[in-house]
């Protein structure tokens, strides 16, 4: 059975909902063999590859066999470079400008292979940190809150993960996806609200400082403002999909609308940028500047 | 004094899992227990998250023995990066609201929905 992909892909309201779209359609087929047709996409931003990793990994545990086709040869290269396709039989293309993030994915006990990951992949970036240090170590700070996010909460099997570096563009946008497909926000805050907000809210809920669906002895409520009020300065973007729900911050306005059907799971979608030249600084006390700094709880 | 070096106890220098913030945790642990004093040394630490931090911070205040004058007295931190520093206060202050009141959680859904 072919499921043909019509149009060009991005990250917007638009591309999460058809790739989302896919894995109802796919359900209902009953042959177990299904072909992916590329032919109508001249264009996939490369980050997504972690949206369809995991609506793979959502279908072949209904034991569904997905194979690639027809695809155009931009979409193919950048999906060969990253190494999204070499489990369909692609072979791997080397990646000379060096703009490609990987595909991988990560059992969450894999502390250590997510860290050599991001290490690996921002570190070999020739822009990264373009301008400081100090906006470097705050990209790969925000991204291991995240990822620990991911970790922590979906309860999850694995986490996906590509990204895709544009330097070329402006501002040198850095895109990095992080997809998990355990139990989703809306569920999470539910449970623990013993409420029934919509998915739009049970994020917005998530995202505000401060709250967290944690109940035991750690803590939490901080890591995604800490990506929320960064994102903020940076000009960048957050994206958040969870169920039904879709969540976007941009230039300073938070946007939200409902998909036809729910993603198992949570994605996660950072925008940084890395032509950034202000000086990054989280408003602190002056003790904290000093150099006999002695920390008072 | 006891010296707990991270760097040597999470072998790397990237300090953002929560399961190596509990290592850490349960180190700090067994000495406070015993009224002990220590130095947390952040030497060589490039990357910290609050997911680290507070299991091995924020967790500390999940036992109500440990008061703020408790804690000055016997663990002491070093080494912490300028542009790493707040991320203590905040989790101090986040981990004193959170064991302070769990139940608050529940009217901040009310708040996120009718906007106030």
């Amino acid at each position: 059975m072919v499921i043909y992909f019509e149009n060009n892909i991005i990250s917007d309201w638009t591309g999460y909902e058809k790739l989302i779209n896919l894995v109802n359609d796919a359900s209902k087929i009953k042959d177990d063999k299904i072909l992916f047709d590329f032919a109508g996409v001249h264009f996939f931003e490369a980050n997504l590859c972690a949206v369809l990793g995991t609506i793979i990994e959502i279908l072949e545990n209904e034991n569904k066999q997905i194979t690639f086709t027809n695809f155009n040869t931009v979409v193919e290269t950048i999906l060969r470079k990253n190494e999204f396709l070499l489990d369909y039989g692609f072979q791997r293309i080397t990646d000379n400008y060096n703009t490609a993030v990987k595909y991988r994915k990560f059992i969450p006990t894999d502390d250590d292979g997510f860290n050599n990951y991001i290490k690996a992949e921002l570190l070999s970036k020739k822009d990264f940190p373009l301008h400081s240090e100090k906006l470097g170590k705050k990209i790969m700070q925000n991204i291991f809150e995240l990822y620990e996010n991911a970790r922590t909460h979906g309860k999850c099997n694995y986490i996906h993960t590509c990204g895709q570096y544009f330097p070329k563009s402006p501002e040198k946008q850095f895109n990095i996806t992080i997809v998990d497909r355990g139990i989703n926000i809306k569920e999470n805050v539910n449970n623990f609200l013993k409420k029934d907000l919509t998915s739009c809210d049970a994020i917005a809920w998530a995202m505000k400082k401060g709250n967290t669906t944690k109940s035991e002895n750690i803590p939490g409520g901080l890591g995604l403002d800490i990506i929320f009020e960064f994102i903020k300065l940076n000009n960048g973007k957050i994206q958040i999909v969870s169920s039904d729900g879709f969540w976007e911050f941009k230039r300073g306005i938070v946007e939200t609308k409902l998909l036809q059907n729910p993603f198992q799971g949570t994605i996660a979608n950072l925008r940084f940028n890395l032509n950034d030249k202000s000086y990054y600084s989280l408003a602190g006390e002056q003790n904290e500047q000093q150099e006999n700094w002695n920390f008072t709880f | 004094m006891k010296n707990i070096i991270i760097q040597e106890i999470i072998k790397g220098d990237i300090a953002v899992s929560t399961s190596d913030g509990d290592l850490i945790y349960n180190l700090i642990n067994d000495y406070l227990l015993n009224h002990k004093t220590l130095t947390v040394d952040f030497e060589g630490i490039s990357i910290m998250t609050t997911a680290f931090l507070n299991a091995a911070i924020g967790q500390l205040y999940s036992n109500p023995t440990y008061s703020d004058d408790f804690l000055n007295k016997y663990l002491h931190l070093k080494n912490v990066e300028k542009e790493d520093r707040i991320l203590f206060s905040e989790v101090v202050k986040r981990a004193k609201e959170y064991f302070r009141d769990k139940d608050r959680f529940e009217d901040s859904a009310n708040s996120v929905i009718n906007g106030d």
